[in-house]
């Protein structure tokens, strides 16, 4: 039981993430119907973001302000960078191709992947780094939840990833922006008919979702350590399988999704193998694709006859 | 925008490559002095002096996820180089390639030192799936290529490759060093996890059968170098083990699986590889096998390591194994030039092929076996102190 429990929050650490990730990937094909492959670099440029801050206010062990403070901060500045990013993207990748054939700004997504990843070589160099969270807030700092401990930093990590998730949610649903965000995702001629603005929807869109890449990267930072310019493949190719599974395009279901591959990772480390984590994953998107392509969540593609 | 391009200069101005000046590949590096006109040179049969000269490439990770490696590395093959130079008289060039621990990036770097004629011989590369990469490319462009790696350990990689030798010992040596260690130790239970990786699967391969040979229950897992989470796999160390083996070649992967045993409060010590001999792993109370011994407690390596330091801020056990394998060369061609030939790759390797150093600075002699091996290799065991410095295991 102890086992399972302990399994249970390292998975609802891992999913959260995934989660967060998995949401970009979501919203973007929501209005866009294309999937964007350079999501999980704006993830990796969102960590060094959050590293960079802790760098300048005097590393984990000499902070200039209180670790809260720091923490604010490197989640702000890690929002600030991958909305910056999201938004070039956006500019410059994908929105001179928005009526091209549907291969093309996923050949685009692609190769701004690959050029995201060259520049943080160039910027950051290959060696990878370290937030040191232990110094930052010791592993002793943790909350009892029955019979195991649970780090302060995953609980964090948990509680930011389920408030964003409710604000996004809440968003959506309820504010003007939100509204006009489903309606493109809908039908965005029929959008624009009623006087939405697609454009600005869209950069709405990559907006927040990248937002949410960068948190994702600091709480990797935070709560794993190591940082990388390489970081973000695998973890993209896994926010993807989140969405698949979730339902791609549903919002909801990239939140489900995030969290049913990091629990399947878990457990399958637990009660499996290891060396089992990976395929498992991927055969979870195989398997989707195959046999349930809309996702848990996500609406069934409608074809006029 | 200016918020981004502060945290962009935060986030390179540390861990950056140090004050290491690397030259690419497709540039030559001469180091400082003039050419010699009568030091440094022989004299042939026909009377004329002849000026003995020879280029010497290094392959090593300069950049990536072992930095720590190439970056020391690189000084100790320029120390070895200048002091050489120094004091022979010579003005021996050299060539640097970082193949940033890529396997690609090492046959690319060894197709270009074998495209480049003035070279006869080259240190590197570190690691033995680069080894791999290089010396294919090496045994099919020219197999009297002399390429010396200072820190592959895979057993029986040398025979594959003509011109390979190498200046550490082998895993033979390590895999039942490190289990007799454990077992001496006391160890019941241990859990050993794989990088999946070539050197570290044969490594624990080795370990896993000593361990058992000695009846110590070993639970076997493995995990991808890319992976940063390990907290469902620390979940599932056994509460009796007493030992967890990490064969690692990412450093900072142990600390952080170090830290994750630390959060679920396991309680086993952790036993990493020579991979993991670095200051990213710096968990108190653990033990990293070493390949070469801590050369400060060398009396006659003292004087080197002083001469070293006054040039570089930063050393570990991954550079004297590179000054030694640099200084065998570079006698090699010395050795080639004072019997009045010309170095080239042909006869550079046979004088290699005819080490027989009494003393070197791994306060070992160094000498090979006909696959290239050191004839007398042995490793070293080092306990982590709480601040972070290393004691030799006796």
């Amino acid at each position: 039981m102890e086992n399972f429990l302990q399994q249970t929050v390292n998975g609802l650490t891992l999913g959260s993430v995934y989660a967060l990730l998995a949401l970009g990937y979501s919203m973007v094909y929501g209005v866009l119907k294309f999937l964007n492959f350079a999501h999980g670099e704006v993830y990796m440029f969102g960590a060094f973001a959050g590293y960079g801050v802790l760098t300048v206010l005097g590393g984990p062990s000499a902070l200039m302000v209180p670790v809260w403070a720091a923490v604010a901060l490197m989640f702000v500045a890690s929002m600030a960078v991958a909305s910056g990013i999201g938004l070039a993207l956006e500019r410059f990748a994908y929105r001179p191709l928005r009526n091209a054939s549907r291969l093309a700004p996923l050949i685009s997504a692609i190769g701004a992947s690959f050029f995201l990843q060259a520049a943080a070589l160039l910027l950051f160099s290959a060696n990878s780094r370290s937030y040191e969270a232990p110094e930052l807030i010791p592993i002793d700092t943790a909350m009892t939840v029955g019979p195991i401990d649970v780090w302060a930093v995953r609980i964090l990590v948990i509680v930011t990833a389920v408030v964003l998730m409710i604000l996004l949610t809440w968003w959506v649903q309820r504010s003007r922006v939100g509204k006009a965000v489903r309606a493109v995702s809908f039908d965005s001629e029929a959008a624009a008919m009623m006087g939405i603005d697609v454009d600005r929807v869209i950069v709405v869109t990559f907006l927040i979702g990248s937002a949410l890449a960068g948190v994702g990267g600091v709480m990797v930072g935070l709560v794993f350590g190591r940082i990388f310019h390489l970081m973000g493949f695998v973890a993209g190719l896994k926010a993807f399988t989140a969405a698949v599974v979730g339902g791609i395009g549903s919002i909801p279901g990239a939140m489900l999704g995030g969290l049913l591959i990091g629990f399947a990772e878990a457990y399958t480390t637990a009660y499996i193998s290891s060396t089992f984590q990976n395929l498992i994953v991927f055969a979870l998107l195989i398997t989707f694709l195959l046999i349930r392509p809309s996702g848990f969540l996500g609406r069934p593609e409608l074809a006029k006859v | 925008m200016l918020l981004a391009l502060a945290l962009v200069a935060a986030a390179c101005g540390d861990g950056g490559g140090g004050d290491t000046t690397t030259t690419s590949a497709d540039d030559t590096t001469t180091t400082e002095g003039e050419t010699p006109t009568t030091a440094g040179e022989t004299t042939t049969t026909g009377g004329e002096p002849m000026v003995c000269e020879a280029t010497v490439g290094f392959i090593g990770p300069v950049t990536g996820p072992v930095a720590f490696i190439g970056e020391v590395q690189l000084n100790w093959f320029n120390y070895a180089l200048d002091t050489f130079n120094a004091e022979m008289s010579y003005s021996f060039q050299s060539v640097e390639g970082d193949n940033q621990f890529d396997t690609a990036q090492s046959a690319t770097l060894a197709q270009q030192f074998l495209d480049n004629t003035a070279m006869v011989a080259a240190v590197g590369p570190a690691g033995s799936d680069q080894v791999d990469a290089a010396g294919a490319v090496y045994e099919a462009g020219d197999p009297n290529f002399t390429f010396i790696s200072p820190s592959s350990t895979r057993s029986g990689i040398t025979a594959q490759y003509t011109g390979m030798f190498r200046t550490v010992p082998t895993d033979d040596d390590q895999g039942p060093t490190t289990a007799d260690f454990l077992v001496a130790q006391g160890a019941e239970n241990v859990f050993m996890v794989d990088d999946q990786s070539s050197y570290s699967t044969g490594l624990a391969d080795s370990v896993e059968e000593n361990l058992t040979a000695a009846s110590v229950t070993v639970t076997r897992e493995s995990v991808a170098q890319d992976v940063t989470d390990f907290s469902a796999l620390v979940g599932t160390i056994p509460d009796d083990t007493n030992f967890v083996y990490l064969p690692w070649q990412v450093a900072a992967n142990g600390q952080i699986f170090a830290n994750q045993m630390a959060e679920q409060g396991k309680e086993a010590v952790i036993f990493g590889s020579d991979g993991m001999d670095s200051d990213d792993f710096t968990q108190a109370g653990s033990y990293i096998a070493a390949f070469a011994p801590d050369i400060a407690a060398i009396e006659g390596s003292q004087s080197i390591l002083e001469g070293y330091l006054a040039e570089y801020d930063d050393t570990n056990t991954f550079g004297p194994p590179v000054y030694a394998a640099a200084r065998v060369i570079f006698e090699a061609i010395a050795r080639v030039c004072e019997a009045g030939e010309v170095p080239d790759r042909a006869n550079v390797q046979a004088e290699v092929r005819n080490t027989d150093q009494a003393d070197s600075i791994l306060g070992s002699p160094i000498s090979f076996t006909d696959d290239g091996d050191l004839a007398e290799g042995q490793f070293f065991i080092f306990q982590i102190q709480e601040d972070g410095s290393k004691t030799l295991v006796p």
